[in-house]
């Protein structure tokens, strides 16, 4: 690759993962019948530009997860999709279902205007008569890029699940110190992933406790199908030290759902970090 | 009462000559109804003296022969059942095939098309 077409990819990148961007994932599934076409159900997955979408279809032989990236380069788009597959395969002797599992990745080359035609059980299967259809789109927003999802499902028998998966840029944490029936006042913090580390200081019945805290993404997911599917995508990882010592008295790892996580602290407190998706900016 | 194998040994030569009184020969019949050697090393010893019978000239001398399976004929039928195994099995496996068998993995993978 050239300098010049090196150059207007990365102009382009960074054009387009400016704040006001924001990358739409259009569904529809389909089903051909007696010429026509039936849609079973249509949705929308939207969000910044680095959003990812996690589509879920399942039938009573096969199962299929799958997640879709896309890389803009220039005005085409690269979309990825990296797939896990069940499919039923027979019974044991003892009667119960027996499953193979398979995972593999699809890599093509769309322009904006393109619509996708993803068939999840393969072409040429009995089932494959069913596709997704999948339209993206751009659009600039202004600040807002918060991840949003909507979703129709025409045909109640039909198991199918669309997600927006984004990593979070920033978190909101909440601390407090708690002992016994005492909690100290709430401090919350807005951090940022892999940034520098703060110091905070947490009062516990006028006993200020100094604690230095950074946030860190986890490490990578020990199985393959949550490494595909970036099932982990939303989980932080808060890293407490003692303002005096580099050793880290511990790690809280939690998603951004609101729910507090509890670290015991050598001085007899328990640190309660409770991690939440920042609020809009 | 014998003992040992030699002893058994001896009652057998004194059945073949007539010689064993009705009780041993009984005790006899008995221990070579569970001794698989002493019943063949009768047998050995019959077939002896039918020969030495037939050689001196006694055209009545008979014994039924053992029972036996040839070498031959042993290998050819435990071929025949493993060639017959291993079609059987590869005409299952063609018919019905095992788990995840039928269209080829690609096939069942997904896929995605430009419209």
């Amino acid at each position: 690759m050239g300098l010049s077409s090196f150059s207007s990819v990365v102009l382009a990148l960074a054009a387009l993962q400016g704040p006001g961007t924001r990358l739409t994932y259009r569904i529809r599934v389909i089903e051909p019948d007696a010429g026509a076409q039936h849609v079973l159900a249509s949705g929308a997955v939207s969000g910044p530009i680095d959003s990812d979408m996690r589509l879920t279809l399942r039938t009573d032989t096969a199962e299929v997860e799958a997640l879709f990236q896309v890389t803009p380069v220039g005005d085409t788009v690269s979309l990825g999709g990296e797939f896990f597959t069940r499919r039923r395969v027979g019974s044991s002797r003892r009667g119960l279902p027996i499953w193979e599992e398979d995972s593999y990745r699809r890599l093509i080359q769309v322009t904006w205007t393109d619509t996708a035609r993803i068939y999840p059980f393969g072409s040429r299967s009995k089932a494959g008569a069913l596709w997704v259809e999948l339209v993206l789109e751009r659009e600039f927003a202004g600040g807002e890029a918060r991840p949003a999802e909507s979703f129709d499902l025409a045909d109640s028998t039909l198991d199918f699940r669309l997600e927006a998966v984004v990593r979070p840029r920033r978190a909101r944490v909440i601390l407090n110190l708690v002992r016994g029936a005492d909690v100290s006042a709430p401090r919350p913090l807005d951090l940022v992933p892999e940034e520098s580390p703060r110091v905070v200081q947490l009062v516990l019945n006028g006993r200020p406790t100094t604690l230095v805290v950074s946030l860190t993404r986890p490490d990578p997911a020990l199985s393959s199908r949550d490494r595909a599917l970036a099932l982990d995508a939303d989980v932080v990882c808060l890293r407490v030290a003692r303002r005096d010592s580099p050793e880290p008295l511990g790690k809280i790892c939690g998603r951004l759902n609101n729910i507090a996580r509890q670290l015991p602290l050598p001085t007899g407190d328990t640190l309660s970090a409770t991690f939440a998706w920042p609020g809009p900016r | 009462m014998a003992d040992t194998h030699e002893q058994w040994l001896a009652q057998i030569d004194a059945e073949l000559d007539g010689e064993l009184p009705l009780a041993e020969r009984a005790a006899l019949a008995k221990h070579l109804a569970t001794c698989s050697h002493c019943a063949g090393a009768r047998a050995s010893h019959l077939e002896v003296r039918v020969a030495l019978a037939r050689s001196a000239g006694n055209p009545h001398a008979f014994v039924v022969p053992r029972p036996s399976i040839r070498a031959g004929t042993l290998a050819l039928w435990v071929a025949a059942a493993l060639a017959s195994g291993v079609i059987g099995g590869w005409f299952a496996s063609q018919r019905w095939g095992g788990p995840g068998g039928g269209s080829a993995l690609e096939e069942t993978r997904g896929t995605i098309v430009v419209q």
